[in-house]
């Protein structure tokens, strides 16, 4: 009985504490090739992200005095076990995180500030949204690994008996309205049983709806940035006050709501989503339409799906809007081996490295430099995406509290689409929420 | 106690080679019971009393007793332990009558008794993740078993988990499920215990079936059900993997059991100092729930 909640912080600590051990940074004894011996430095990264073994293995036969011991674990658990490792004083040498919390991190003292490290201009080589969300207090924190926005992949056999085609230029992009209609049309039922959804169920986060870098975006397109700066439509366009340490009045204006409204009325009036279902469900046939980003492509290429598909541009209300951001790399302050992580990290995100991940992942790079050396970009569908984060990216809601920020507003829009009341959740939200941003 | 130890001689007699016995036996368990249990629960207390993140614990406030005030004026708090309280006192109503029921058909001369008995108990040494997992796939509105099956029959869709009316119903039924071998196991042997000739003083008396369990077989189960009712009130009130897997204590909050907010609080929202202070209140709690049973379930009768 008496162990029950009160041990429980101390076990679960203990548990990852100890699965934390795994990964020990160490050096060994000189060798003839490595003089000043072999630095083993530890990594924790999430499952099924960089750096994936062709990259370590031909970053390590270049440098054979290094060798970079790999943890890995699901996204969903990553920043818990940042969080502990932490508290526990045994951090990794190099972690692998969602960029957005690079302020958290910072702030807290965990992350080192490469600024000496990077070659001269650096900083004038990497995107602004990259340069915004890996720097805290004029340092920058990371070199940034990739960019991602959302854009609409579209099952082209299934759209074309209904003649609807959609829009491949931003400048024609559809409102969330014209989706709305293309989904009702292609949506397909049996006996009251949906067999083929217009809009197919989140991938991300936990597999339920309301993940932030997906979901915000449905709230934040009623907003406006060319609105007056104490407007309720500028407040809904950053969700979130300048210094990040409040949420009250820009996460729960009355756009916000209404935006939350149309969230809430796609699983449960108009129907064309589930509110829980099975990831695959696009490359499956059971979806028309699905929100990802431009990683999708290179899986439904090795998927090899027997549908012709497509890419449209995200849908929007008022003002279009993608949230930017993606895993990064990020050396650990208390690391032992601050030099070599450092080489490491640099190495993988600059240069000839750069270049072979963004075309072999056909992801978008963070460096300009990389960008004319991936012809692909140019190219119809990644040009969406690479033109949207141009035009309409915008980092999600800034905060040295961005993970918590994350986790109270995914957990609000999980719930408004099951049914909630909008503005009844937002604000259970913001009061959650306020404390905690607030604080020092 | 020294007088004891020294023989009078002044030269160490029995007494002293039995504390050393002692305290070998009892030394090891005494140090892990003090690292694991009473240490941690000191450190909670303290920590109770202040506000830090564990991303950077060094740099702490003593708030006094705020963690406190927030708890207990905080409707999300609130709505956590009525939730947990409530989904505990549901599962030991259903589960204490339901096993003992259980415990009485499987102690008759049953074809297969063994069998039947995994069968039952198989649920329990299943691990807790793989358990919500599986229901996980079974209560999915969409492609679930369950569903598959209502409409099989003709009856609607239930939304299950994504539900806020739906969702802990739905936990209650798989703890119910996933504990009532164990509780059945326990009744069982406590079942079998029980003197035969205890029953069959009362048939040659002339009591029924039904007046020799009400009678005799319930009042010398007394010890077993209370041991049935303090576990069962334990585990349910430790229940944490099907909201951390199933629900993430939603939809509003519906499934959110205080073992997994004090989770939330400490590594999710980086209050660990909150998450201290549930824990407390949540231990002092549990610990006259436990005395309340234990008084009302006192025993009156031996065998």
């Amino acid at each position: 009985m008496r162990p029950s909640a009160s041990s429980l912080l101390f076990a679960t600590a203990l548990v990852l504490g100890c699965a934390s051990a795994q990964a020990q940074s160490s050096r060994s004894a000189p060798t003839a090739d490595c003089p000043k011996g072999v630095v083993t430095l530890s990594l924790l990264k999430p499952l099924n992200n960089p750096p994936f073994p062709n990259m370590l293995a031909s970053w390590q036969a270049a440098n054979p005095c290094i060798k970079i011991d790999v943890s890995e674990l699901p996204f969903g658990q990553l920043a818990d076990k940042i969080s502990v490792l932490a508290a526990a004083g045994t951090p990794p040498d190099i972690v692998v995180y969602d960029g957005p919390n690079t302020q958290t991190y910072a702030a807290a003292g965990m992350l080192l500030p490469l600024d000496s490290y990077l070659p001269p201009g650096f900083k004038d080589d990497v995107v602004p949204a990259t340069l915004t969300e890996h720097s805290y207090q004029g340092k920058l924190y990371s070199p940034g690994t990739q960019q991602t926005t959302l854009a609409m992949f579209y099952n082209a056999d299934m759209l074309e008996p209904l003649g609807i085609k959609p829009p491949t230029e931003l400048g024609r992009a559809w409102t969330w309205a014209e989706a709305m209609d293309a989904f009702r049309k292609c949506q397909k039922e049996v006996n009251g049983d949906v067999t083929v959804w217009g809009l197919a169920p989140s991938r991300f986060g936990a597999g339920t709806p309301g993940f932030v870098y997906r979901d915000l975006i449905f709230l934040r397109t009623h907003g406006d940035p060319n609105a007056p700066k104490d407007s309720s439509a500028y407040k809904t366009y950053f969700a979130i006050s300048p210094d990040g340490k409040t949420a009250d009045g820009w996460l729960n204006t009355p756009e916000a709501i209404a935006g939350a409204t149309f969230f809430r009325d796609m699983f449960n009036v108009a129907k064309i989503t589930p509110k829980a279902g099975i990831p695959t469900s696009f490359q499956d046939g059971k979806a028309c339409f699905t929100l990802d980003t431009s990683y999708f492509i290179a899986g439904l290429i090795r998927a090899n799906v027997p549908f012709k598909w497509g890419v449209t541009p995200m849908p929007h209300v008022k003002t279009p809007i993608v949230h930017t951001g993606s895993l990064t790399f990020g050396v650990m302050a208390k690391s032992k081996f601050t030099e070599e992580a450092v080489k490491f990290v640099i190495d993988v995100s600059t240069g000839a490295n750069a270049v072979a991940y963004a075309n072999e992942q056909r992801i978008l790079p963070v460096l300009k430099s990389v960008a004319p050396q991936m012809p692909e970009l140019k190219n119809y569908p990644l040009s969406i995406f690479q033109e949207e984060l141009n035009a309409w990216g915008h980092p999600r809601p800034p905060s040295p509290n961005f993970a918590q920020y994350d986790k109270v507003v995914s957990d609000a829009l999980r719930d408004i689409a099951y049914g909630a009341d909008p503005k009844t959740r937002l604000d259970q939200a913001v009061r959650t929420l306020q404390p905690i941003l607030a604080r020092q | 106690m020294i007088a004891r130890i020294f023989a009078s001689d002044g030269q160490y007699g029995p007494s002293l080679r039995h504390a050393a016995a002692v305290v070998a036996f009892v030394g090891p368990f005494l140090l892990l019971l003090m690292t694991f249990q009473y240490i941690p629960v000191l450190t909670m207390l303290r920590d109770s009393l202040y506000s830090y993140t564990l991303l950077n614990p060094d740099r702490r406030f003593f708030v006094g007793f705020e963690n406190y005030i927030t708890l207990f004026t905080d409707p999300d708090r609130r709505q956590s332990f009525a939730v947990t309280f409530g989904f505990a006192t549901v599962v030991v109503a259903i589960i204490v009558p339901l096993a003992f029921l259980l415990a009485v058909y499987l102690n008759g001369r049953l074809p297969a008794r063994a069998l039947v008995r995994t069968i039952i108990f198989l649920p329990v040494v299943t691990s807790a993740v793989v358990i919500a997992t599986m229901w996980t796939f079974l209560l999915d509105p969409g492609n679930g078993l369950v569903n598959a099956m209502l409409r099989a029959v003709g009856l609607a869709r239930l939304e299950f988990l994504t539900s806020k009316s739906q969702a802990l119903p739905s936990i209650v039924l798989l703890v119910v499920w996933q504990q009532l071998g164990f509780a059945t196991v326990l009744f069982l042997s406590g079942l079998q215990a029980i003197p035969r000739e205890v029953e069959d003083v009362a048939r040659v008396d002339g009591a029924s079936p039904a007046q020799i369990v009400w009678y005799v077989t319930l009042p010398l189960l007394a010890r077993t059900t209370l041991f049935v009712v303090v576990i069962m009130t334990v585990f349910c009130l430790q229940v944490f993997a099907p909201a951390l897997i199933m629900t993430g204590g939603g939809p509003e909050g519906t499934t959110n059991f205080i073992a997994y907010d004090i989770y939330q609080q400490a590594f999710s929202f980086q209050q660990p100092g909150l998450a201290s202070a549930i824990s407390v209140v949540f231990m002092l709690i549990v610990m006259l729930i436990s005395v309340v049973q234990m008084r009302l379930l006192r025993t009156r009768w031996n065998y």
